[in-house]
């Protein structure tokens, strides 16, 4: 089974949400789609999903056409940002309604939810409603409903957006498991760059409705294709030097050095992140970051330098990389 | 918090004080209704009662009258709302305000300076001396109120609630069922009663529609009472009647007291 998308677009109005959206998703494969807030990462979702209508393009699941199919009838598995799980039922319940609905026999039903639950370790949670569980519970309530009907496509939708960092973190590789175990073309939305990496083996950024750069995350890491992508790939920021001849010179916070001659800097201030410190720096050229042994003393006044090979250049109209 | 605290009281008896009185005359005999504060051999009967439930035809009739004609128009009004609000809740914002402004301008509608017309409609199609053909007029009157309150019901729900029910495969219909019905639960019941109360008060077009007096409705039935003397107005029975007609309404709004306040003060905080 493959999810392939060839320059799909939805327009409302006169607008474009999204467009020319075109990818190959293989069964083994997760695609993290990233991009700021309301650039079009769950509209695209959505539209694979069938909840909207695609305005140009088409979309096919294991070689069939599904373009014009209704969501049920699409066999998609989705996880919603909100979780979307039904207040007035059990968990049990909650889980029961899609099999009920496709005449799944009862005792048939029984036994794929327990196995689900045993597999999530919910059975305990079973008869609890979802304002009784806590949030990485529903979060793995919402994963069973999706997983319990055996879909060929798998639609994440920032699913642990409503986790706090430390829970995210604890959850991540068991999510990561599970879906990697199912062996099913899946697409992870998320803002955060750290859990894309993470969680996926190609990653999109998206900007504006369109995806910018498609590709793994190290080779997105190494070639950002424009200023958007360096930007948002990598944290600390990416350097953004001054302008010249309409190029803008980048350079990562960890490809600068510290030397006795070049730019000279003057510290403004400075962050220990544990194993490495963050050092703020003004100079001529704008304000830098620079990654630095935590046991370096900085002193107030300093040079930097950095190997012009490992510098990005980007158009500065356009964004676009200069080769 | 003091001043609130202090207006409580008050607020009972402004809204309580009617009833009490109400309740006090139908167990008084007339003399005592009369002279309150002279010495009485009998002050207090069941006599108003017992002369209102041995009427003829029986008060319970008029009682099982209303409660029909009540029923029947909260379910009509409910049919026809739920599916008119839950499009309207769906259609893109601009048309939906204009036909909710629309609606306002309906459910603020005089619907007494309808009623002459509606009783020419009701003499062509011979809808007179129905209790059922009663139920249409209310219905179609408690129309615009019903789909407002449900149209805010319906647009209060998540939809992504809805969204993961179409990917779980469920047709509308099965939505309805199983999520959009038991979740707008306490806004149907507010409706409901509502509408009920409206059909249950509902005095010209009862009056005019119907004229067999087995099919008289409450309202219509106590004027009747009120008004069977040209010399006294018998405020004993009156009240007795009175009283006899609320305990319907009394036992509907305990039962559903929990969904009714929830639902006049859904959208209110957002849960
Ligand atoms: N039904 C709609 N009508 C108009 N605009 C919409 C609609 N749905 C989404 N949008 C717009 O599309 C953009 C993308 O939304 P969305 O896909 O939810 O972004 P995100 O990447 O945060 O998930 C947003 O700017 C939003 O305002
Ligand atoms: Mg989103």
């Amino acid at each position: 089974m493959t999810l392939h998308l060839q320059n799909v677009g939805r327009c409302i109005g006169n607008q474009w949400i999204v467009r020319h959206l075109a990818f190959q998703i293989g069964n083994d494969e997760c695609l993290a789609l990233v991009g700021p807030s309301g650039c079009g990462k769950s509209t695209t979702l959505r539209l694979i999903a069938g909840l909207d209508p695609v305005s140009e393009g088409s979309i096919a699941i294991g070689g069939h056409d599904v373009t014009k199919l209704t969501p049920a009838e699409r066999s998609i598995g989705m996880v919603f940002q909100s979780y979307a799980l039904l207040p007035h039922l059990s968990v049990f319940e909650n889980l029961e309604l899609g099999l009920k609905i496709r005449n799944v026999q009862c005792k048939d039903r029984s036994i794929r939810i327990q196995r689900v639950l045993d597999l999530l370790q919910l059975s305990d949670r079973a008869s609890h409603r979802p304002a009784q569980l806590s949030g990485g519970q529903r979060q793995r309530v919402a994963l069973a409903r999706a997983l319990i009907r055996d879909p060929e496509v798998y639609l994440l939708d920032e699913p642990m957006s409503n986790l706090d960092a430390q829970l995210r973190e604890g959850i991540r590789p068991e999510l990561r498991r599970l879906v990697l175990e199912q062996q099913k073309p899946t697409i992870y939305v998320t803002h955060d760059q750290h859990e894309a990496m993470a969680m996926a083996n190609k990653i999109a950024i998206i900007n504006h409705g369109q995806i910018l750069q498609l590709d793994t995350p190290i080779n997105l890491y190494k070639n950002p294709n424009s200023l958007f992508v360096a930007q948002f790939l990598g944290r600390p920021q990416i350097n953004c030097l001054k302008p010249s001849d309409n190029q803008i010179q980048a350079i990562r916070p960890e490809d600068l050095k510290f030397d006795d001659s070049g730019l000279p800097c003057r510290l403004l201030s400075r962050e220990w992140l544990g194993n490495t410190q963050l050092l703020y720096l003004a100079s001529s050229e704008g304000d830098l970051r620079m990654i630095m042994d935590p046991s370096f003393e900085c002193p107030e006044r300093l040079f930097v330098r950095w190997d012009p090979q490992k510098a990005f250049y980007f158009d500065r109209e356009t964004g676009k990389r200069i080769p | 918090m003091k001043m609130n605290r202090s207006i409580i009281p008050l607020l009972i008896i402004w809204s309580l004080a009617p009833l009490v009185w109400q309740l006090y005359t139908s167990f008084c005999t007339d003399q005592a209704l009369v002279m309150p504060f002279a010495e009485h051999a009998q002050r207090w009967t069941l006599a108003h009662y017992q002369s209102v439930l041995n009427s003829d035809p029986p008060f319970l009739n008029y009682l099982f009258n209303s409660l029909f004609a009540g029923v029947l128009s909260t379910l009509l009004t409910l049919i026809l709302a739920l599916p008119a609000s839950y499009s309207l809740s769906k259609l893109n914002q601009r048309t939906a305000t204009l036909i909710k402004a629309l609606l306002i301008g309906c459910a603020l509608f005089p619907y007494v300076l309808l009623f002459l017309a509606l009783l020419e409609v009701a003499r062509f199609l011979q809808l007179g001396n129905s209790l059922i053909a009663l139920s249409i007029p209310y219905a179609a009157l408690s129309q615009p109120l019903a789909v407002l309150l449900l149209t805010n019901a319906f647009a209060d729900l998540p939809t992504e609630l809805e969204d993961a029910a179409r990917v779980e495969g469920l047709t509308l219909l099965q939505r309805f069922r199983w999520i959009l019905l038991p979740l707008i639960a306490p806004a149907i019941a507010s409706t409901s009663i509502l509408v009920f109360l409206f059909s249950w008060n509902e005095y010209p077009i009862a009056l005019t529609w119907i004229s067999d007096s087995s099919k008289l409705t409450l309202p219509v039935a106590m004027a009747r009472i009120a008004g069977s003397s040209i010399h006294s107005v018998p405020y004993g029975p009156y009240a007795a009647a009175t009283v006899l007609g609320s305990i319907p309404l009394i036992l509907l709004v305990m039962a559903f007291q929990k969904p009714i306040v929830s639902g006049l003060t859904s959208g209110a905080v957002k849960g």
